[in-house]
């Protein structure tokens, strides 16, 4: 249906992210990403950097319309134009710019700074477990990735890591998982 | 169990009724459970999202390079330290000729030379967003109050490269139009005057021969002219005089038209000058794919190139000419296809020339 049709809406394009339909997705990426290649390029930046203001760009969106409580509250482009404008503003001023863009969009979304700010903490998080899960080394690591991320159940789990049986392999777990919440967390509170 | 297990069996729903009642009573009164209990599910969520952010960012490095790998690479449209920076490269090129620095030192240090280079000090970029009308710039210069050595100063000066071995070189004819005398000259070349054989204004082009029969002896011109259209993003570089050395600057193509959409000219990302014009442009392995002919007055670092494949069109159109078998572009293979741009430059740099124009005053 969706391939068909050749003008998304805002809507259509919300909705699509929301299900994770990757055409929706593809045709999202397609349709701004001049807007902001021009943005970037007419200030400072490279087409690489556009490329890397763009697609966090999109993940934010993205992530966005995950959160069942989201709606659009201004026009999808304007909603894009004004992060990736907030996004590349931050970037410029890292490296001491004075703050002044050449602008190609006239509305500007004010709370989208707010909408980056979670975003940012939330890659924060992010970055702090993979280097726990680094610093927690093998096989302790893929053990835990492999029961959370990938769902493999304690026979899956014991058979892929050579353990005697599941209870021996839950164990392991368990053991992993405490020296991550350890690592992760400043100071964790202990049940067990 | 162990309480973790109660846990993760809590997130995925694989409490039975009884275990569900007694694990939310004791979070809604046991604190520490709680936190315990808080802190896991933050961090199995993070786990998630880290996959899920994963799985996206390589969703999108497939899209884009499906749907955008071929495109342009833009270095940046306007960016002052860059071109401060490639001004810095130029000196080193201009170094590497050798042959007359200490002459061209010495003429800028006796006459005053600077006046040229100081024409040229780094525009500062306009941001202002109501300029919306962009003006093209047509790129020659009045140099007036030039002393050059000890010719009298020349009243336009331009660049221009070798057409073919028989003493032919391709300009702008915006430089040499209407002019008493034309002469090119260079590192390898001496100051030579030349007359113009063929022009095309509505192109912008004018082709001159170099008087002196002799001169061109000994040419072999190391680049050819390409007769295909070439892809937005290409890396492209352009020799020329915009002071007395020759100058290098590279950038990219930026699009198949020029201003106002002019399909027989290209929009590069060089940084060109005053005194560029009539200078080539050369994709990485030294094909002629262009010849500099303007840039954008409101952006630096906006020019434009009237495309090879239009030039070779309009000489091939040159009817019942005697000279048209003398006016045929380069033939020779491109020798410069494998080696480094300074390499590069070393041998084009000999058939790229300063072109001096003299015009009666009005």
């Amino acid at each position: 249906m969706l391939k068909a049709k050749v003008n998304l809406t805002d809507h259509d394009f919300v909705e699509g992210l929301k299900t994770g339909d990757d055409v929706v997705l593809k045709a999202l990426y397609k349709k701004y990403y001049n807007l902001v290649l021009k943005l970037v390029v007419s200030n400072n930046g490279s087409s690489e950097a556009a490329q890397d203001v763009y697609q966090e760009t999109i993940i934010i969106l993205y992530e966005k319309c995950k959160d069942p409580e989201f709606k659009l509250s201004c026009q999808l482009q304007t909603y894009v134009y004004s992060v990736a404008r907030n996004l590349w503003l931050k970037q410029l001023k890292k490296h001491g710019s004075t703050g002044e863009l050449k602008d190609y969009h006239q509305d500007v979304f004010e709370e989208a700074g707010s909408d980056i700010k979670t975003h940012l903490k939330k890659e924060e998080s992010i970055d702090k477990v993979y280097k726990s899960l680094e610093e927690l080394g093998e096989p302790c690591a893929s053990l835990i990735k492999d029961f959370y991320i990938k769902k493999m159940n304690m026979e899956e789990i014991s058979e892929k890591f050579g353990y005697t049986n599941a209870d021996n392999a839950k164990n392991q777990k368990y053991k992993c998982l405490q020296r991550l919440k350890r690592l992760y967390f400043d100071n964790f509170t202990i049940v067990d | 169990m162990r309480t973790v297990d109660l846990f993760d069996n809590y997130l995925e729903g694989k409490l039975g009724a009884q275990e569900l009642a007694a694990f939310e009573l004791r979070l809604s009164s046991d604190p520490v459970f709680q936190k315990a209990f808080e802190e896991h599910k933050t961090l199995v969520s993070i786990l998630n999202a880290s996959n899920e952010r994963q799985i996206l960012k390589s969703k999108l490095k497939h899209i884009h390079s499906v749907e955008f790998g071929k495109e342009a690479k833009i270095i940046s449209i306007n960016k002052p330290e860059k071109l401060t920076k490639r001004l810095g490269k130029t000196f080193m090129v201009a170094a590497s000729a050798a042959v007359i620095a200490v002459f061209s030192t010495v003429a800028v240090l006796s006459t005053g030379g600077q006046v040229k280079q100081q024409d040229n000090a780094i525009k500062q970029l306009s941001l202002n967003n109501d300029k919306v009308q962009a003006q093209l710039d047509v790129i020659y210069e009045n140099l007036g109050a030039k002393e050059d050595r000890k010719f009298a100063s020349a009243n336009f000066e331009g660049s221009a490269f070798a057409l073919n071995n028989n003493g032919y070189v391709l300009t702008s004819w915006h430089l040499v139009n209407g002019a008493d005398s034309i002469f090119i000259q260079n590192t390898s070349t001496e100051r030579a005057l030349t007359k113009i054989i063929f022009n095309d204004p509505a192109l912008d082009i004018a082709v001159l021969k170099v008087e002196d029969e002799g001169l061109s002896k000994a040419w072999q011109i190391p680049f050819t002219f390409s007769n295909k259209s070439t892809d937005v993003g290409e890396e492209v570089f352009t020799l020329g005089y915009p002071r007395e050395d020759v100058v290098y600057g590279e950038g990219s193509l930026s699009s198949l038209s020029g201003y106002g959409n002019n399909p027989a000219m290209y929009q590069v990302s060089i940084p060109v000058n005053e005194g560029n014009s009539g200078g080539p442009v050369m994709d990485s392995q030294g094909n002629v794919i262009g010849v500099i002919y303007g840039k954008l007055t409101t952006a630096e670092g906006t020019g434009y190139a009237i495309k090879s494949t239009e030039i070779i069109k309009s000489i091939n159109a040159v009817e019942g000419d005697a000279a048209k078998s003398e006016l045929l572009l380069s033939k020779t293979k491109s020798s410069l296809k494998k080696l480094k741009r300074s390499e590069q430059i070393k041998k084009i740099d000999p058939y790229v020339f300063n072109v001096l124009v003299y015009k009666e005053r009005k």
